[in-house]
C-alpha cells in the first residue's frame, strides 16, 4: 500500500453499515469498508454475491436502504446531495462497454466534459484525443464503435470514463467480456492507470491482475465481505473457509 | 358497359383539384409536424419517473387511441364551440375553424400513435446506454437528448412514417366537417357533373403521389440517420 494512505486523511470512499434489498432479497448485508484515495481495490467473489452491486452504488446506479456512503465528501444516499455532482467525478467502465452507437469514438469521449463541464470543443477534443494516445488507438478517433474490435471498445470506454479527470475509476467487470486475446490489451491500460496512482476500484476474475496491481483485495459472498488483506495474503494464506474454498476453484 | 369516360373533365375542374390538393397538403404538414412533436412528448412522458406525469400522459394516449378519428373530429369541430359564448363561437366561424378543428383532430389522433412508437423505441434502447450517460455525469433530460432520443429516433422512424401515410390519407375525413380538401373536391366535381368515376380516379392517383412521396423522402431521412450503426445492421 503507498504509504500516502497510512496517514490520518479522511477516506474517499466510506461505507458504513450499508445494507441494500432488491424487494426481499438482501443483496448488500452490513458491508462496512473504507477506500483512500490512491488505493487499487479489487473486488472477487462468485456472480451474485453483491460485488457489483456493491459497486454500483458507490454512483448511484443503485440505491442504498440503510446505513451510511460516503463518497468524496458527500453522502450519497442523502436527499439533499446532487448525485450528477458527485457522478462527475467518478469514471465508470461497464463489462458490456455501453458506448454511444451513434457517435464517433471522439464524440463518445467528449460528451460528458462538452455537457456537464461546458469545456470549450477545441480543449475537449485536445483532452480525449490525448487519451485515445494513452489507451493506444489514436488511430481511431473518428471511427464509430460497431466498427472496432471489443478491447479497443473497452479501451474507449476507459477513454472516456477518464475524460472528466476523475477522482474515483469504477470498473465492473471490464474483461469479462471480450475475447482471450483483447483481454492484455486493456488489463495493460488499467495497470498503466493504476502506476499513475488513480483510485480505482475493479470487480473482476482476473487474479493475475490482483496479484499484481492491487493494494488490497476483497472478497465477497452472499452479499457480504467476507475477507479482505493484500494480494499476498489472499493468495498465500487465505483464513476463511469460502475464500479458499473459491480460490481453489478459479485458480 | 354504357359509361363514357370523359377525362377532360378533370382538366376543366383542375382548379377545384389543385385547391383541394394545397389544403390536403397544409392540413397534412401542419398535423404532422405538430403530432411529431406532441407525440415525442408524451412518449418520453409516459415513461416518466414522476407517477401523476406517467398517468396523465397514459390517460390521453389511451382515451385517444381508442376512439374513432371521425367521431373526434366531429367532437372538435361541433361540440367542443358550443362550451363556448356565442361571440367567440362567431369569431371561430369566421376564422376558418373547420381547418383548425381538422388539425386537431388529425394532430391529437396521430399523437398518440406516435407516442406509442417513441415509447417502444426508448424503451428498445439498451438500459446499459442509459447508465453509462448517468455515470458520467449527465442529467436525466441530457441523458434522453443526447443518448437515448438520438437512438430511439433511429428504430422509430420506419413505424413513425406509417403514422405520417396514415394521417394523409385520413387527411380525407375533414372533408365530413366541410374542409375543402382533395376528397371534397372531388365529390364537388361528382356533384358538378356526375363524372364520379373521373373524379375520384384522380383523387385516388393524387393520394397515391403524395404518399409515396412521403414514403421516399423518410427513406432517405431514415438512411442518413443510419450513419454509423449501418456496420451493425449489415
Amino acid at each position: 500500500m503507498p504509504d500516502y494512505n497510512l496517514n490520518t486523511e479522511k477516506p474517499t470512499i466510506s461505507f458504513k453499515q450499508v445494507h441494500k434489498w432488491y424487494g426481499k432479497l438482501h443483496v448488500l448485508k452490513n458491508i462496512n469498508e473504507e477506500i483512500y484515495s490512491g488505493e487499487v481495490v479489487v473486488v472477487i467473489g462468485p456472480s451474485g454475491s453483491g460485488k457489483s452491486t456493491m459497486l454500483r452504488c458507490i454512483n448511484g446506479l443503485e440505491n442504498i436502504q440503510k446505513g451510511q456512503l460516503i463518497v468524496d465528501g458527500q453522502e450519497i444516499n442523502h436527499p439533499k446531495t446532487d448525485i450528477t455532482k458527485v457522478r462527475a467525478e467518478i469514471g465508470m467502465v461497464f463489462q458490456h462497454f455501453h458506448l454511444y452507437p451513434h457517435m464517433t469514438v471522439l464524440e463518445n469521449i467528449m460528451l460528458a466534459p462538452l455537457k456537464v463541464r461546458r469545456t470549450p470543443k477545441n480543449e475537449a477534443e485536445k483532452v480525449a484525443s490525448e487519451l485515445l494516445e494513452k489507451v493506444g488507438i489514436p488511430e481511431k478517433a473518428r471511427s464509430y464503435p460497431a466498427q472496432l474490435s471489443g478491447g479497443q471498445q473497452q479501451r474507449v470506454a476507459i477513454a472516456r470514463g477518464l475524460a472528466m479527470h476523475p477522482k474515483i475509476m469504477l470498473f465492473d467487470e471490464p474483461t469479462s467480456a471480450l475475447d482471450p486475446e483483447m483481454i492484455k490489451e486493456v488489463l495493460d491500460v488499467m495497470k498503466a492507470l493504476a502506476r499513475e496512482g488513480m483510485t480505482m476500484i475493479v470487480v473482476t476474475h482476473e487474479m493475475g491482475f490482483a496479484r499484481e496491481v492491487a493494494d488490497r483485495v476483497l472478497f465477497m459472498d452472499g452479499g457480504s465481505i467476507i475477507e479482505r488483506g493484500t494480494p499476498e495474503h489472499f493468495f498465500t494464506n487465505p483464513v476463511e473457509e469460502r475464500t479458499k474454498t473459491f480460490l481453489r476453484q478459479i485458480l | 358497359m354504357n359509361y363514357n369516360f370523359n377525362w377532360m373533365v378533370l382538366w376543366d375542374y383542375r382548379e377545384l383539384l389543385i385547391q383541394g390538393l394545397i389544403i390536403t397538403l397544409k392540413l397534412s404538414i401542419t398535423s404532422i409536424i405538430l403530432s411529431t412533436v406532441i407525440g415525442i412528448i408524451l412518449g418520453i412522458l409516459r415513461l416518466a419517473k414522476n407517477l401523476a406525469v406517467r398517468l396523465v400522459a397514459s390517460a390521453y394516449v389511451e382515451f385517444f387511441l381508442n376512439t374513432p378519428l371521425i367521431i373526434q373530429l366531429f367532437f372538435w369541430y361541433f361540440a367542443l364551440p358550443m362550451i363556448f359564448p356565442e361571440p367567440v363561437q362567431m369569431w371561430l366561424w369566421e376564422h376558418n375553424y373547420e381547418f383548425i378543428s381538422a388539425v386537431i383532430g388529425l394532430t391529437i389522433y396521430t399523437s398518440t400513435f406516435i407516442a406509442e412508437a417513441v415509447r417502444a423505441g426508448i424503451q428498445s434502447i439498451d438500459k446499459g446506454q442509459q447508465e453509462a450517460a448517468l455515470a458520467s455525469g449527465l442529467s436525466d433530460f441530457q441523458t434522453m437528448w443526447y443518448v437515448i432520443l438520438p437512438q430511439a429516433i433511429r428504430v422509430v422512424i420506419p413505424p413513425i412514417c406509417n403514422q405520417f401515410l396514415n394521417l394523409t390519407k385520413n387527411s380525407s375525413l375533414a372533408m365530413t366537417i366541410a374542409v375543402p380538401e382533395l376528397t371534397h373536391q372531388a365529390q364537388a366535381i361528382e356533384a358538378l357533373t356526375f363524372r364520379g368515376f373521373e373524379a375520384f380516379t384522380a383523387a385516388t392517383l393524387i393520394y397515391i403521389a403524395l404518399t409515396i412521396t412521403i414514403s421516399l423522402l423518410m427513406s432517405r431521412i431514415e438512411r442518413w440517420s443510419a450513419k454509423g450503426q449501418q456496420i451493425v445492421t449489415a
